[in-house]
């Protein structure tokens, strides 16, 4: 299989046993929220939201403005803990895992990224745990729809639509099992927009578990395996 | 009319002017600055008699210290009700920083161990690292709502929540440090500050008076210094959850007005309590 980013997926995921603590459990692959309530400012926001982010796959989650998708999404990666309900990646309950092994597991590309002071390589490389390659760094790039001159650009003067794809780079270049994007295309101009959904399904087909909320359905529907609701079931077309 | 009752008036005209400026100006503040004026007044009429007692009783000095460092938290507790616990953080951060640098100074016999030195010394310190609490824990709260998506996105890339907030708490401690800093710059040239107007009034030679105000003033940088150290760290520990969370308090719903002022802190208008 051709590797993404010059990373080998494959072995990479067949080396989980190189991590801290073991992280597979006998439970169902990928990332799972189960009937998940979280009450925010005195409001139920999620009110037994359930999804099932399977690996080898592009889930679309669409709902209306407000419902929750953003709130469900940082559940994921554990910024926010559910009141009830729970989420597992491969089988385990997230709040098991060491919580920054968590958030390298699941890379999470909030709806409002921001760039941290410095280059955009500084921020490739922020928080990682082993030096960035020149090679990572512009195949990062290269994924989320960016040329490598970027590398040396500083990252505060981008505009929103160079942001999104940064942000979408620096998640990719920590090589996740899961990955998590809230609203990645908004800043985006449709051909960018088709480019990183390609890139959402070659890095799918290495095996990720790729999770993305969205407002524009027809671009859900080309790009997504499955597209779901808040309630875990497919939204019909 | 003596010179007592001048004193007196002048002092209320200045405050009866201030106020009617805010009014005029539509800040809203013309009751805070007429409360804050007559609690000025009251409090200084019974500090006078209080003190008065004190330097014929020098046991009563650690009665009155304590009290001063209770007053100060609550003050500064008040403003930062939105978290858990803030008056006694502030307590911490404003009595350890302060209570140990007048140990330090007498200690060394920088000063004389009598009510009469170690009363004024430890209230202007107590006064600042209640200004630099104050000050770092409010831009800390604000700083971390305004740059809560930088917060997020570094937790997110792996950071633990100590190095996500940092930036926001350097900030906020920069902040809370530059009128310290400023004042201690500017001494002589812009302010004549209390020590040394005090005892310049009170008799003392310009030298000596110089002499003490350096001491304080210089003592001050590090007790503020400390004070916001140990509010922000404080702070972030109360808001920091298990999984390396960031949780935010939801503002005070007063809580840019002191419409709970120390002496009476139950007395709350509408809205949870901190
Ligand atoms: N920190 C918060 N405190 C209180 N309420 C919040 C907070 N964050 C979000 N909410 C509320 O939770 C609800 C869901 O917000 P969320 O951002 O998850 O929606 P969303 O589905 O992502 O919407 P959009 O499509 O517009 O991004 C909204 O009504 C929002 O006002
Ligand atoms: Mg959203």
């Amino acid at each position: 299989m051709k590797s993404v980013l010059g990373i080998d997926w494959e072995s990479r995921r067949r080396g989980r046993l190189t991590y801290d603590r073991p992280v597979t459990g006998d439970g169902p692959r990928g990332l799972i929220a189960t009937d998940v309530w979280l009450a925010r400012g005195g409001r139920d926001v999620l009110r037994g939201a359930t999804l099932a982010v399977p690996p080898g796959a592009v889930t679309a989650l669409i709902a209306p403005s407000g419902a929750g998708k953003s709130t469900l999404l940082r559940c994921l990666n554990r910024l926010l803990e559910p009141d009830r309900g729970t989420i597992t990646l491969d089988g385990v309950d997230v709040r098991e895992l060491p919580p920054r092994e968590l958030r390298h597991r699941v890379g999470l590309v909030g709806q409002a990224p921001v760039m941290l002071d410095g280059s955009v390589r500084d921020n490739l490389a922020y928080g990682l745990r082993s030096p960035l390659t020149d090679d990572a760094a512009a195949a990062a790039l290269t994924a989320a729809g960016l040329d490598d001159t970027f590398a040396a650009r500083s990252a505060q003067e981008l505009s929103g639509g160079e942001r999104a794809r940064v942000a979408l780079a620096r998640a990719v270049v920590r090589r996740p099992a899961a990955l998590v994007l809230d609203e990645p295309t908004a800043a985006l101009d449709a051909d960018v927009a088709r480019q990183v959904g390609a890139t959402l399904r070659s890095l799918a087909a290495e095996g990720l578990a790729v999770c993305l909320a969205i407002h524009d359905v027809p671009f859900a529907r080309a790009v997504a395996d499955r597209v779901v609701g808040l309630d875990g079931l497919p939204v019909p077309s | 009319m003596s010179q007592a009752v001048v004193q007196v008036l002048a002092a209320v005209a200045f405050a009866g002017f201030a106020a009617l400026l805010a009014r005029r100006l539509r800040l809203g503040l013309e009751r805070e600055i007429v409360w804050a004026a007559a609690r000025a007044l009251l409090q200084l009429a019974v500090v006078g008699a209080l003190i008065a007692a004190i330097f014929r009783v020098p046991a009563l000095a650690v009665l009155f210290v304590a009290a001063m460092v209770l007053a100060a938290a609550l003050t500064s507790g008040g403003r930062l009700r939105a978290v858990a616990g803030s008056r006694r953080h502030a307590a911490v951060a404003i009595g350890v920083p302060a209570l140990s640098a007048t140990g330090l100074l007498l200690l060394v016999g920088a000063f004389d161990t009598t009510p009469r030195a170690i009363i004024p010394t430890v209230g202007i310190l107590i006064g600042g690292a209640m200004a630099a609490t104050t000050l770092t824990g409010r831009r800390l709260l604000e700083g971390l709502r305004e740059q809560f998506d930088a917060v997020e996105t570094r937790l997110s890339l792996g950071d633990d929540v100590r190095t996500a907030v940092r930036p926001v708490v350097r900030g906020a401690m920069v902040t809370g440090l530059v009128p310290a800093i400023d004042q201690t710059r500017s001494v002589g040239l812009v302010t004549l500050p209390g020590t040394f107007v005090g005892l310049v009034l009170g008799g003392a030679s310009p030298a000596t008076a110089a002499r003490t105000q350096l001491v304080v003033l210089l003592a001050l940088l590090a007790v503020e210094l400390l004070a916001a150290l140990l509010i922000s760290t404080a702070i972030v520990a109360r808001l920091t959850a298990p999984g390396e969370r960031v949780v935010l308090p939801d503002p005070a719903p007063d809580e840019t007005g002191d419409r709970r002022p120390w002496p009476f802190p139950w007395r709350r208008r509408g809205g949870p309590s901190g």
